[in-house]
């Protein structure tokens, strides 16, 4: 069984941060096209889950959903390191009008909801159109490109 | 005083002549002005008009040129291969001849033996010579010079004559030989790197032409071939850049009348194109695929025949020293199939990667179900190519699909006669229609506020009010001031005049507008209506690839034993 990242019983406080100095040491890391083999793998049921249940709760998003998602997303990937994680999630927003889509930005540690018509931040825009097709059910956006997972976990890479 | 009554009527009807005639002149002026005008409009049109017909037809000019030059250097090629290499055909033709002959019997050994000999002469540095020299020593029963022609011929060329062997071994049911040939093929082989006459074994593999043995040695080489590829970094990037390439050299074309009033008054409407034929390949990409593993495959009368066949293949199709003729040929063929369209052909060319020396097993897997025809895959081959790709070829589609979908345009700006506006999917429409209204009622508000009276009018009306101030002293004044009212009188009248054209006009140009405007967001509708069936077809490719079980096209059509699992 691989050994967790983050040990969260540790400390009664919530770590808000993927620091690196968490991330196993002694494993190699991913590089180049190896890196972007592990990152065309399959999503697992439970990551998709996690993620499409963003917007359940409401427009606020509290603290404690934020750290549940990171969680989430790092248990994911367990073998990358912080650097390799995605900048952010483009999700269609259920929540009804006037709301469209939704993101989760990994940096700012905020979910943002966003009404029609609505400019996303420059680093997610692009994926923007792609979120609200009805095929993908969300949009990992990476620094160097898109990926757009479907229902069943496939996944599909727009470089750039 | 009767003097002067005389003069003032003289000079009245001299001033009322002057001032008709000068109201003619203007009138005719500004009619001139008007008609230039308008002919300077539609000289402007015609012009524009002139210069597309004049840019069609250089166009098609250069297409016509270059198609023609293509197919007469297509001719001189194929007369170069003929002139270069046409002895060659002679020593092909043997092969299949001699083993044919020797199957019914009606030729002397002897004749066989002299024959092979003169062609050996003939073909100096040819692999085959040796080889047939070495094949009829073999049905002479002569071992010994057998043995040496047939090492003469691998040191010519190694894999071609023991790809040659294991089939003519195979064709004299001689199992235990055809499988050490085939070893030793195989021995030969990098899967990184393999020369194009592969095709042949594959075939002979997927047509169940080889023995049980040597069957199960292939499939087993191929799945390490593929397993040892998988295993290199980058591999999985690399055939899905391939397989995009390969996918999408089946983009077509929309029709050139598909959409014209976006087409014309859309700047959005190369993004729209595009991406509806991206979407369009879908049903292409499945139509192709369907068609090909749906079609059945007719075995070969015998096992004589399909190795006859896979024989004829090898000799003919595969030499290196005619590559770069048939390089040419090829190119020059795509030239005449895309119209003359150098660049196209080029593209199309580049992208094959189906005449070059030494490929991957997994690029000769994508030229064998894409490009069938150049690299001489039979349509068993093309069915197991597909199936053994299919993950592959799932990554890229699916890829090729997302790239499409990202890039539709979210809205549409549209552009007609200096009105701009904005929809997504038509759902605006009376906004725009009211937007455009608005904007010609500014424009005829602006142009009509245009029409004003000249200077002219301005000082006859100055000079008609100075000129009554001065009648009350001099009375023959009054009659200037009468002239000169009446001046700017008609010149306020043909204002109105003016004014009255300039909003027809403007009313015409709106209706017009108008008519464009619906009919560019009825075509908004059907785009984004069409785009969504072909997109959804987008799921029709995946069903298809995941409905595929390599297993099931390995065929065994030609021995009826039964293959045993190790």
């Amino acid at each position: 069984m691989r050994r967790p990242l983050i040990n969260t019983n540790t400390s009664q406080k919530i770590n808000v941060s993927i620091s690196p100095s968490k991330v196993s040491s002694n494993k190699v890391e991913l590089t180049g096209l190896a890196l972007d083999k592990r990152l065309r793998q399959k999503r697992s049921k439970e990551y998709i889950n996690g993620i499409t249940k963003l917007d359940a709760g409401g427009v606020i998003c509290s603290h404690s959903d934020i750290e549940e998602l990171k969680q989430t997303i790092q248990n994911e990937f367990p073998d990358l390191s912080p650097s390799q994680y995605l900048i952010g999630i483009i999700s269609k927003c259920y929540l009804g009008k006037p709301y469209v889509v939704h993101t989760l930005d990994l940096n700012l540690d905020i979910v943002k909801h966003y009404e029609k018509g609505e400019s996303l931040p420059a680093s997610m825009d692009r994926g923007k159109g792609l979120a609200l097709h009805p095929r993908y059910e969300f949009i990992e956006v990476y620094n160097d490109s898109l990926r757009a997972v479907s229902e069943n976990g496939d996944v599909a890479v727009i470089k750039g | 005083m009767s003097s002067e009554q005389s003069i003032s009527r003289a000079n009245l009807t001299y001033i009322e002549n002057s001032l008709n005639s000068l109201e003619n002149g203007v009138n005719y002026v500004s009619n001139q002005v008007d008609t230039v005008n308008s002919e300077v409009v539609d000289i402007r049109n015609n012009l524009n008009h002139l210069i597309q017909e004049f840019q069609d037809y250089v166009k098609k000019d250069l297409l016509e040129k270059s198609l023609q030059l293509a197919e007469t250097r297509i001719v001189k090629v194929r007369q170069e291969l003929e002139t270069s290499y046409g002895h060659y055909g002679e020593v092909r033709r043997r092969v299949t001849g001699i083993l044919q002959a020797v199957d019914v019997g009606l030729v002397k050994k002897e004749t066989i033996e002299n024959s092979t000999e003169e062609h050996m002469l003939a073909a100096p540095r040819y692999w085959l010579a040796p080889c047939l020299i070495s094949l009829s020593a073999w049905l002479n029963d002569n071992k010994e010079l057998a043995d040496k022609a047939m090492l003469e011929a691998l040191r010519r060329d190694s894999e071609k004559t023991s790809l040659f062997f294991a089939l003519v071994t195979r064709r004299g049911a001689r199992y235990k030989a055809s499988s050490d040939w085939l070893d030793k093929y195989f021995g030969l082989q990098n899967p990184e790197s393999l020369e194009r006459e592969i095709v042949v074994l594959i075939d002979g593999f997927t047509n169940g032409i080889f023995g049980p043995n040597a069957r199960m040695n292939c499939g087993r080489q191929i799945e390490s071939w593929i397993s040892e590829l998988s295993q290199k970094a980058g591999f999985i990037e690399e055939q899905n850049a391939q397989w995009k390439v390969a996918l999408e050299s089946k983009l077509e074309e929309l029709n050139d009348q598909s959409y014209p009033y976006l087409k014309a008054h859309s700047q959005t409407w190369p993004r729209l194109e595009s991406s509806l034929e991206g979407a369009k390949i879908h049903r292409t990409i499945t139509d192709y695929f369907t068609e090909i593993l749906g079609r059945e495959i007719t075995p070969a009368k015998s096992i004589a025949y399909a190795v006859d066949g896979l024989l004829d293949t090898l000799v003919s199709k595969f030499d290196d020293e005619e590559l770069p003729l048939r390089n040419d040929e090829r190119l020059l063929s795509l030239i005449i199939q895309q119209n003359g369209d150098n660049a196209t052909a080029q593209k199309m060319f580049k992208n094959e990667n189906t005449l070059k020396e030494r490929v991957s097993f997994t690029q000769l897997l994508t030229n064998f179900a894409m490009h069938p025809e150049v690299s001489n895959a039979s349509i068993a081959t093309q069915k197991f190519s597909i199936a053994w790709s299919k993950e592959w070829i799932k990554h890229a589609h699916d890829d090729l699909t997302a790239e499409n979908r990202a890039t539709i345009p979210i809205d549409i700006d549209l552009e007609i006669d200096q009105w701009t506006g904005q929809t997504q999917d038509g759902s605006n429409e009376e906004e725009l229609v009211s937007s455009l209204e608005n904007n010609m009622e500014q424009r005829k508000q602006f142009a009509i506020s245009q029409v004003k009276l000249k200077m002219a009018h301005w000082a006859a009306l100055a000079g008609g009010i100075l000129f009554a101030i001065g009648g009350f002293s001099t009375p023959f004044l009054f009659l200037f001031a009468a002239a000169c009212g009446w001046y700017f009188y008609s010149g306020k009248q043909g204002i109105q005049k003016r004014k009255d054209q300039v909003a027809e006009d403007f009313r015409v140009l709106s209706e017009k507008s108008k008519q464009k405007l619906l009919a560019a967001l009825a075509e908004t509708v059907d785009w984004r209506k069409e785009y969504a069936h072909e997109d959804a077809n987008a799921s029709l490719v995946t069903e298809l690839l995941d409905s595929i079980n390599p297993e099931q096209y390995s065929f065994s059509s030609h021995d009826t034993a039964r293959a045993v699992v190790n």
